[in-house]
């Protein structure tokens, strides 16, 4: 066997223009479809890094839109102080957050601005005073606490996040002293197409008290305990929920969701791409068997002599289905290569950027996938072409000018 | 070797080809015997059925009628894959064109066929390089074959066509494709090797060439009209 390969390396060398060009064509079907297997990868990556910068156990609560009655499913405090106690919630408070124009001093910038509870739904670090207290959310103070990103933006002079501590912002007419600055999170969920955490956070009693008094609000945000089963604690607060607005009907949000619809989205772009990386494979399978019958053809005479001298049938299949393995693992070879560089960068230049996480590369995947291409091609394109040459009569074949 | 002293023994082969309705008889029985060591030439004009009958012996064809027996072995009726393993044993072939792989060195041609027989590639070196030195290429083994001359290339077909120490060398117009000097060259390493007890047969349409044999079959529509001893040209010649 090992001579078959050193004669197909000598064969493909002696025709490299040709056997490049050949395999082109198979070095971009496969690339693309292994770029957006590395891709999805790194976005699997990054998704679990959203789990671990923010409590996995979030989930929202809204009545669902298309039923009669919303005011009777719209919520009130009542609903926190019951859901409060349900086993499994650590707290639950209103849905709030909106864009809105900040100012500080000179700076005036629009940023999200909502209302938080004591027990934390972010994971960023504190860099500076504290966050939240009980004793904030009891009393409705005006108090804030800023990220990363609104104190950037709100005091871009200042560097020493400790300076603001004490300061007050002005949302509106309304005051609140700054208490506490967050760190980065890494993770701009932004980005990702959904918003969830606060740049500048209120107790969230404040937030009612200022912003939603006297109307229902239209969601609540609950953070459940790390323990025991996420499902099960939604459909409990969906069923309790419904039991206290007389049968409206419920639906929750939570990470789960969020995943799907990434997933949901990188499905689609990888069928796409799939899709036309099958079809180039295609395409190069057909380009390689053109190539393999040309090389039969002009080799007529050589496998007349290779016969003549006593080779049987099966040894000249084996020469002409190893050089077309080699073509198409080469391409599929260079194509892996090509697909991991070009996804790699795609994850590096966005991905991990915005989640701060680099998911490893799936080697077994693309390694998987470039070899089972390789096999393919080979078997369905390279079986007819070995075939031929195989069956040529010794006699014509000598004869052949 | 074998009980039978005929190296080749053709009884009554005939060869029919079919094309569409129309029959063509290119062998119409022939009958003859070919002992070890002998050194024969095959004549005939083209169309004599020459080419057929050089087919038949070098188990490229099978005969349509008839008994071939080769090395003591009847190959008459031998399927595909066993004619290959005949070949590759029993057989050597020498062609006008050379037909020695390109770009490849001399002595990965003249190994060919003891990869095809399976043999381990540092055992098929050695034979090789052994087989050129016969052949008097000694120095020759790293050239690739676009580097020789046509003699030289020539004669490492002969090695080739040798390194499996076959029962039968099959020359098929051998010095077609070579100038005179260098035909005279090949013609006295085939007297020197059937001197050496090889098994020879060269099919050729040039007398010059049979001449060097020690006997002649003239083939004439599609049978041995003759088979002497070449008449002595080179006194004619001379």
């Amino acid at each position: 066997m090992g001579a078959y390969f050193l004669e197909a390396v000598n064969v493909l060398a002696a025709n490299r223009m040709r056997s490049i060009l050949t395999i082109i064509g198979l070095i971009v079907g496969v690339a693309a479809i292994v770029a957006i297997q590395v891709a999805a990868a790194g976005m699997s990556g990054a998704v679990g890094g959203i789990f671990k910068g923010l409590n996995a156990n979030t989930f929202y609560v809204f009545p669902k839109s298309e039923q009669g009655n919303n005011v009777r499913a719209g919520f009130h405090p009542a609903d926190l102080t019951m859901l409060e106690q349900l086993p499994g919630v650590q707290t639950a408070i209103p849905f709030s957050g909106d864009r809105t124009m900040v100012d500080a001093g000179h700076q005036r910038v629009r940023l999200k601005f909502g209302g938080e509870s004591d027990r934390r739904f972010s994971t960023a670090p504190v860099v500076a005073g504290h966050t939240i207290d009980a004793g904030e959310v009891a009393n409705a103070a005006s108090v804030c606490v800023l990220s990363d990103d609104a104190f950037s933006r709100l005091f871009p002079d200042e560097h020493d996040p400790e300076n603001v501590l004490g300061q007050s912002i002005y949302v509106g007419a309304k005051r609140y002293v700054i208490v506490g600055v967050l760190g980065q999170t890494k993770i701009d969920t932004a980005s990702l197409g959904f918003d969830i955490s606060n740049d500048v956070a209120i107790p969230y009693t404040t937030y009612y008290n200022n912003y939603q008094r006297g109307s229902a609000f239209l969601g609540i945000e609950i953070l459940g305990s790390a323990s025991g089963d996420p499902k099960d604690l939604e459909n409990r607060v969906k069923a309790a929920l419904a039991q206290t607005h007389s049968g409206s009907e419920y639906q929750v949000f939570d990470f789960a969701f969020f995943l799907k619809s990434i997933n949901g989205f990188f499905a689609v772009v990888g069928l796409i791409v799939s899709a036309v990386g099958a079809i180039s494979l295609l395409v190069a399978g057909i380009g390689i068997m053109n190539i393999m019958l040309v090389s039969v053809t002009e080799r007529t005479r050589e496998i007349g002599v290779r016969k003549a001298i006593g080779a049987k049938r099966s040894q000249i299949l084996a020469q002409f289905f190893v050089e077309a393995l080699l073509l198409s693992g080469l391409g599929c070879f260079v194509g892996l290569l090509l697909g991991v560089l070009l996804g790699g960068s795609a994850d590096a230049a966005f991905i991990s950027r915005i989640s701060g996480v680099t998911a490893p590369i799936p080697w077994l995947e693309v390694l998987l996938i470039a070899a089972g291409f390789a096999t393919i091609v080979t078997v369905a394109f390279g079986t007819y072409p070995a075939f031929r040459a195989a069956l040529l009569d010794p006699i014509e074949a000598l004869r052949y000018e | 070797m074998n009980s039978s002293p005929y190296v080749i023994d053709v009884r009554n082969v005939t060869k029919t080809y079919r094309s569409g309705s129309l029959e063509v008889e290119a062998l119409r029985g022939v009958t003859f015997t070919i002992e070890h060591g002998e050194y024969v030439a095959i004549m005939g004009p083209s169309g004599s059925g020459k080419s057929t009958l050089m087919n038949v012996l070098g188990c490229l064809d099978r005969a349509t009628s008839g008994t071939y027996l080769l090395d003591g072995v009847d190959v008459s009726q031998l399927d595909d894959n066993a004619l290959a393993s005949i070949r590759l044993k029993k057989l050597g072939f020498v062609f006008q064109g050379f037909n020695l792989l390109a770009r490849t060195d001399a002595v990965k041609n003249v190994a060919l066929p003891l990869f095809y027989a399976g043999v381990p590639p540092r055992e098929r070196s050695a034979a090789a390089q052994k087989q050129l030195a016969e052949v008097g290429l000694a120095d020759r083994g790293k050239h690739k074959s676009n580097e020789l001359s046509g003699g030289q290339q020539q004669r490492v077909a002969i090695a080739r066509a040798l390194v499996n120490d076959p029962a039968v060398l099959l020359a098929d117009e051998p010095t077609g494709n070579l100038d005179s000097k260098t035909s005279v060259e090949i013609l006295a390493l085939f007297e020197r090797l059937n001197a050496a007890g090889r098994t020879i047969i060269v099919v050729t349409h040039d007398e010059n060439v049979a001449s060097h044999a020690k006997r002649i079959l003239r083939v004439l529509d599609g049978l041995v009209v003759s088979d002497e001893p070449p008449a002595r040209l080179s006194l004619m010649k001379s």
